[in-house]
């Protein structure tokens, strides 16, 4: 099942619904990272909040998102993290090290408006 | 401890241990225990009605001569009233029928000398006089015939070794209830999750950490993090006397999870041996954000957050005019 995309100002979340296997997060990795080109978006969100696991493949399609957006010129925040999850994670030693993790959606936005005022300002001084 | 146990009742106790009419045939089948003996027994019932009073008024001077064992038995009713209960125990042992009632009573018996705190050994040499009374009674009966009183000293104490096999399940099974209760009440006790300010968590962890504990931590503070949805959480190990390297690496993953619900970890209070032994260890300490104290933990955590906290003019406590405050009137 395709993950919707939803545009948010200038970023782009992807609310997973289900689910997901393989081929979806990489169809997920394509898709975003073509978007981010296309429509010179500054910000990503995943929204992973109704998985219930976290596998060692899903993890490293993350990070590479992650790293893949982030070469094409914009910022990666995986959102809704739960604690099972996060607990089973750790405990396989996937520790997304390098990507953004915030608690939810709403914390997701405030983190990719604060980075977006951090570049303005850098940018104006 | 004991005493706050809730009760099992009597009645439940064989269930509860798992002594089924297939577990008790198993264990005759054992101890080789069959209707042969149940026969030698029945005979020797007449034996034991006549001799009941003298052993276990031997029986109670014997125990009594022990300060271990006399401790329990001082007040005078009490002891009357289970010198009561040793004669139907005793005779009981002559009566047949060794099946469910039988084992429900004996685990009664077993459970209330382990409630009053009497030791296995003591109960267990209990069975040991009986062997020896009988044993003289048998040879004294049987004096022409020493081989039939042989065998039937056999069957006894076949049918005792049984029940002290019950005596041990009660006494085993009764401490290990125990344990448990003690375990779950500590783990309650052990790991508070507290909020200190809006999306700030202070767990004050005290007490030495092993693996289930870590744990159960680590997962009441994930779940916390997503309740309060917390920005900051402070770790304060004070109270934590040492740390192996099992349990350091637990302090990293619940930093690692915390990051991954979007909190930041922050340790305070590592004591000079925790992180000499954190050092010593080897174990990968960089994404550890370490503080010194629980204040200088707060205090950080305040500057992440974004709190300036301002002292109130020059330091002495606000003056409270009690005439205009409405609810003093």
């Amino acid at each position: 099942m395709p993950v919707p995309i939803l545009k948010q100002g200038d970023c782009r979340i992807a609310s997973i619904q289900s689910a997901l296997t393989d081929a979806d997060m990489l169809d997920l990795r394509d898709e975003l990272s073509d978007r981010v080109g296309r429509f010179r978006s500054k910000g990503v969100i995943i929204d992973v909040t109704v998985l219930d696991v976290l596998d060692s493949f899903a993890s490293r399609t993350l990070r590479t998102i992650s790293q893949m957006v982030r070469l094409r010129g914009a910022e990666t925040v995986i959102v809704g993290i739960q604690p099972e999850v996060a607990f089973s994670m750790v405990q396989l030693g996937l520790s997304l090290d390098g990507v953004t993790t915030v608690l939810d959606l709403e914390e997701g936005l405030v983190h990719l408006e604060r980075s977006r005022r951090a570049r303005a300002a850098r940018a104006g001084g | 401890m004991a005493a706050t146990r809730p009760r099992v009742h009597a009645d439940g106790l064989a269930e509860a241990i798992g002594l089924g009419p297939d577990e008790l045939a198993m264990r005759k089948r054992f101890l080789e225990f069959d209707d042969s003996d149940v026969q030698r027994l029945a005979e020797i019932y007449d034996l034991t009605q006549e001799h009941v009073d003298q052993v276990i008024e031997g029986f109670y001077d014997h125990l009594l001569s022990f300060p271990e064992t006399a401790a329990f038995f001082r007040d005078p009713p009490l002891l009357e009233h289970v010198k009561g209960r040793q004669k139907e125990y005793f005779i009981r042992l002559t009566q047949g029928d060794y099946e469910q009632e039988y084992v429900a009573d004996r685990l009664r018996l077993g459970s209330i000398h382990e409630k009053i705190g009497l030791p296995v050994r003591s109960f267990l040499g209990m069975y040991a006089f009986y062997l020896r009374q009988i044993a003289g009674l048998l040879l004294k009966e049987h004096s022409e015939d020493p081989d039939q009183a042989f065998e039937t000293f056999h069957s006894l104490a076949k049918l005792l070794f049984f029940d002290i096999g019950l005596a041990v399940d009660i006494y085993i099974y009764q401490r290990e209830r125990t344990i448990a209760l003690q375990q779950e009440a500590i783990r309650e006790l052990s790991t508070p999750v507290l909020t200190v300010r809006d999306r700030l968590l202070v767990l004050p962890i005290i007490g030495s950490l092993d693996t289930s504990r870590a744990q159960q931590l680590t997962e009441g503070l994930l779940k916390s993090i997503r309740d309060s949805r917390a920005k900051v959480v402070i770790l304060d190990v004070t109270g934590v006397p040492a740390v192996d390297s099992a349990v350091a690496n637990h302090l990293l993953q619940t930093v690692e999870a915390s990051r991954l619900m979007g909190a930041q970890v922050i340790v305070t209070g590592l004591s000079s041996n925790v992180a000499q032994a954190l050092v010593t260890l080897g174990v990968d300490l960089t994404k550890l954000n370490a503080v010194g104290d629980l204040q200088g933990g707060i205090e950080f955590a305040e500057r992440i957050m974004g709190y300036r906290v301002v002292a109130n003019g020059d330091g002495l406590p606000e003056v409270v005019d009690a005439g205009s405050d409405p609810e003093a009137g």
